[in-house]
């Protein structure tokens, strides 16, 4: 029997293995656990036994491995009763799932069949003086960050997206792993899938973490970017002039036109700055812009501003990169 | 001609009769003088002629919305006929339709929500201000001359300049003026061209409520489209003038001096809405005279100028003609052999300094307020 | 078919300001808009009266300081607003929220749809359709992007996932969280405007609403602000340099490296 007053953690599976988000919040988790002088579980769905074996290295006391042929796809109502069986058993004291599509969408349900608290989207977890779990919020303006505690109600739920912690090494010494065979058929689903398409390979700056992006200032020569972006790890966007001119696909538009992006990094080259471009940019985490004209206002909207032309700059810069 | 292989079209009174009532379409006797002096026509985006024709039969016509209203047609229409209400008005049976090309309900929506087309903070709309100070702030006490600065040179950082450049001039000549501050909303401009007059409306009036506030009896704008859109709105409540308007006031009065600043050979080009909508030609022409200006006019000059695509809704779209308008205008230019462009509207500027003109020397774009500034010795 | 649309009136992001002493969002003086992603559930709500007919509902639980704003939502075309309003419903977390809404929609006579934006841009959760969806016994898809009725009491949903896109049928009646920016909202037809200036937008206090009171408001929220506190959000740092094409090629090599992106 799995303790009482444990912290829960739920794997999605992702084909094989398993989102990388919920391997980073196991490993904070783990943490977590010790602070409150807790096991740590982590709860998987369809994941089959090798990924949850595998999964039992990631620092869980235990791992709970729900598990049927037919559990091959997400489906809200199947794992919310799957999932509503397990903790009601169990009795946790928290749940973390990782803030994912599928996550969220497992996670806002099951959390008003418990009738408990869920805190979405956390940038840090702590445990506070009174032993409660606190999960630090943005957006609340100014830079203020609030802190949510769900004292009274059990498991308290909460989101957190991925990227806010590290994702641990795996151990040599597993956890325990405990299999549970649902005993349910095709009627246990909510939903038919009728279609699942992937993404093709086409352009999406959307998801892009490092750009960079061409303006007047390249005079078409987009191959110099090309170089510079391959170096880097970075797609390739550019202004509307770039792609009025032709030079680059329309899909590669960034701007109030085009695509809003937020990578970590950006680097703008030859772009002037207007702001039906940089409202593309502006949530950029790092900006650094290359232009020839020292009043271009594109370095209002960067951090590094080089005011130089682009050509000699770039193409020195992809030599320095590839030679290190 | 139509493909055999369409639809035949059927004439609908009910749309016709419309038609006629909310404009002069009924003068129309289709002999194509709008067409054949339209900017568009060259290019075979837009058949004006057949539009209006194509206003009985109901489908909105290609090119309805790559109009960019600068007027060209409302010069050579023998009826009199204002033909740029017509595409308004076509316009606005594409809204009740919900039939209207990508990307003009979110820039809608944005004049609804954030009273700005870039969707960019309201909070943010005197941001422009960043260096000015004493009374280039707009802070007069008493001051009933309102500066209307407009969405593009609140916003955007290369129209800012040209914002702080007229407010220094303004306070160099001792005019008292202020301004609104984020109170400011669009002036409702573009949606009127987009044919969406009840948003137009709605924006006068929150504008008008903030102008009675603080008692305004004359407004300057820096944008001719807001020059246009708040006499149109506001005229009847207060005095609405260009920047130029008043610029070239204070020279004649003498209460501004212009010297020493020497801007070359320079071409001036007459934006739509402040030359061939109101006739205001020689304002400009007289700053930058004044200046020390030597002005080579393109042979499109004054009421024939070359729209510069801007207007109608289309400094928010992509192009789809070959060569945009302000290419060829940018062209125009250069060939007169003038080494500066100067104009008199933020958005001519956008649309010029993105023209794409290779192996070309380079062509200054320029606005007057900036020419004016230089020449009155303030920083721009 | 019957269409509840949730709507929500939120701060502009940028001037979001929280009462320090409430320990809630500060609402007065700060500019207000309609939840970006509402006003894409409300024109899928829309797009499928135009195609299947039946009546939309905007629905929204706030202050009546959110009336002018479902005034909008009627003269985009909602045929009817409601407004749950009542000082009982405050302080609620997604829980109370969404049991508010669900209690809501029972008073209405329920519905076919429910449709919600799938994120409210202050705090939000991401969590109140789902939520909505458990206290109602509705089927739900969330991150839809598209909607189809193929066949009476069937919904066809596609969601967008992190991989690619899923096409669900579910059973009506069903809560739908829509993803913002899904579609082009159609913008306000003006001559609905005084219409919607007159319409009377019903309003339900918790009297009338009925429901559990220790499950509404503060009361009903087992979330709680323990604390506030500030995080550093640095702006640009504007730093600009001139430099020959080698220097600045080192400086820029640099900071890539220290960003971490150079893989060097």
């Amino acid at each position: 029997m799995t303790a009482a007053g444990a912290v829960w953690v739920y794997a999605e599976r992702h084909g094989e293995s398993f989102r990388p988000v919920s391997l980073e919040i196991l490993g904070h988790a783990r943490s977590l656990a010790s602070e409150l002088g807790a096991p740590l579980v982590a709860l998987t769905v369809g994941s089959g036994e090798g990924a949850a074996n595998e999964l039992a290295r990631y620092g869980a006391d235990e791992v709970v491995a729900v598990d049927h042929p037919l559990l091959v796809r997400y489906d809200t109502k199947l794992f919310t009763d799957l999932l509503e069986h397990e903790l009601r058993d169990a009795d946790p004291s928290v749940l973390l799932l990782g803030a994912t599509r599928d996550g969220q969408d497992l996670a806002g349900r099951i959390a008003v069949r418990l009738r408990t608290g869920l805190t979405a989207h956390v940038t840090s977890l702590e445990v506070n003086a009174e032993k409660h779990l606190v999960g630090w919020v943005p957006g609340f303006g100014g830079g203020i960050e609030a802190g949510v505690v769900c004292p009274n109600r059990r498991p308290a739920i909460v989101t957190v997206r991925p990227g806010v912690f590290v994702a641990p090494t795996p151990q040599s010494i597993p956890g325990a792993v405990r299999f549970v065979r649902p005993p349910i058929d095709d009627r246990a689903f909510g939903t038919r899938r009728v279609a699942f398409e992937l993404k093709g390979t086409s352009v999406d700056l959307t998801r892009s973490e490092v750009l960079v992006v061409g303006g007047r200032g390249t005079d078409g020569d987009f191959a110099r970017l090309q170089r510079l972006a391959h170096l880097i790890g970075a797609e390739v966007g550019a202004t509307r002039v770039a792609t009025d001119s032709g030079w680059v696909e329309r899909e590669r538009m960034i701007g109030q036109t085009g695509v809003v992006t937020r990578p970590k990094v950006a680097v703008i080259l030859g772009a002037s700055g207007a702001v039906q471009f940089t409202v593309g940019i502006e949530k950029a985490g790092f900006v650094i812009a290359v232009n020839r004209d020292p009043d271009a206002p594109i370095f209002e909207s960067a951090d590094l501003g080089v005011v130089g032309d682009l050509a000699p700059i770039v193409d020195r810069l992809v030599k320095d990169l590839a030679e290190a | 001609m139509l493909p055999s292989e369409s639809k035949p079209l059927v004439w609908n009174d009910e749309l016709w009769d419309d038609l006629c009532r909310t404009t002069d379409a009924a003068a129309c006797f289709q002999c194509g003088s709008c067409t054949a002096t339209c900017p568009l026509a060259e290019r075979g985006t837009l058949n004006i002629r057949q539009l209006i024709r194509l206003g009985a039969f109901g489908d909105g016509a290609p090119g309805l919305w790559s109009c960019t209203t600068c007027a060209q047609c409302n010069v050579g229409c023998p009826r009199g006929v204002d033909v740029v209400e017509v595409v308004r008005h076509l316009r606005a049976r594409g809204w009740k339709r919900n039939d209207v090309p990508a990307g003009l309900r979110p820039l809608l929506w944005a004049e609804f929500q954030d009273g700005n087309p870039y969707r960019l903070p309201p909070s943010q709309r005197a941001a422009w201000m960043r260096g000015l100070s004493g009374a280039e702030t707009g802070t007069s006490e008493g001051a009933s001359t309102v500066l209307y600065v407009g969405c593009t040179a609140s916003y955007d950082p290369r129209a800012q300049r040209t914002a702080r450049a007229l407010a220094r001039v303004l306070a160099a000549a001792e005019v008292p003026f202020r301004i609104l501050g984020d109170k400011e909303v669009c002036c409702g401009e573009t949606p009127r061209a987009l044919g969406v007059d009840g948003l137009f409306r709605d924006l006068s009036s929150r504008n008008a409520e903030t102008l009675r506030s603080v008692g305004a009896t004359r407004v300057v704008t820096i944008s001719p489209h807001c020059f246009d859109a708040l006499k149109d709105g506001l005229g009847d409540q207060v005095e609405v003038v260009h920047y130029s308007q008043l610029l070239d006031e204070l020279l004649s009065g003498g209460k501004l001096k212009l010297s020493g600043y020497r801007p070359g050979v320079l071409t001036y080009h007459d934006p739509c809405y402040l030359g061939r909508q109101h006739g205001v030609y020689e304002p400009p022409r007289r700053l930058l005279e004044s200046a020390g200006a030597k002005i080579v006019e393109m042979p499109r000059s004054r009421r024939w100028a070359l729209c510069c695509g801007g207007g109608g809704g289309n400094m928010w779209r992509e192009s789809t003609g070959e060569v945009r308008l302000a290419d060829q205008r940018v062209a125009e230019a250069r060939d007169t052999g003038a080494t500066v462009l100067a104009t008199a509207c933020p958005f001519c500027v956008t649309c010029f300094s993105g023209a794409q003109t290779p192996g070309r020397g380079h062509l200054d774009i320029v606005d007057v307020a900036e020419v004016v500034a230089r020449a009155a010795g303030v920083p721009v | 078919m019957r269409t509840i649309v949730c709507l929500k009136v939120v701060p502009r992001p940028e001037e979001v300001r929280v009462n320090l002493e409430a320990k809630t969002l500060e609402r007065s003086g700060v500019r207000s808009v309609i939840n970006p992603a509402d006003l894409n559930a409300l024109e899928i709500a829309l797009a499928l009266r135009d195609r299947h007919g039946g009546r939309v509902t905007v629905l929204s639980m706030g202050p009546p300081s959110f009336e002018p704003y479902l005034r909008v939502a009627l003269a985009v075309g909602a045929d009817e607003a409601v407004l749950l309003s009542d000082r009982a419903f405050g302080g609620a977390d997604t829980l109370a929220t969404s049991y508010t809404l669900a209690e809501g929609v029972r008073t209405l006579g329920g519905a076919d749809l429910v449709v919600c934006g799938e994120e409210s841009s202050d705090g939000g959760t991401s969590q109140v359709p789902q939520g909505i969806a458990e206290w109602l016994g509705f089927s739900q898809a969330t991150y839809v992007d598209s909607l189809e009725v193929p066949v009476v009491g069937t919904l066809r949903a596609r969601r967008v996932l992190e991989d690619g896109t899923e096409t669900l049928e579910l059973p009506l009646p069903a809560v739908v969280s829509v993803l913002g920016g899904a579609n082009e909202v159609r913008f306000i037809d003006y001559d609905r405007w005084s219409m919607a200036q007159q319409a009377s937008v019903r309003v339900i206090d918790a009297a009338a609403l009925g429901a559990d009171p220790a499950a509404l408001g503060l009361k009903g929220s087992p979330t709680v602000v323990a604390g506030l506190r500030e995080v550093r959000k640095p702006g640009r740092r504007r730093e600009v340099l001139t430099l020959a094409p080698e220097a600045a090629a080192a400086r820029l090599a640099e900071e890539l490296r220290r960003l971490g992106v150079a893989h060097a």
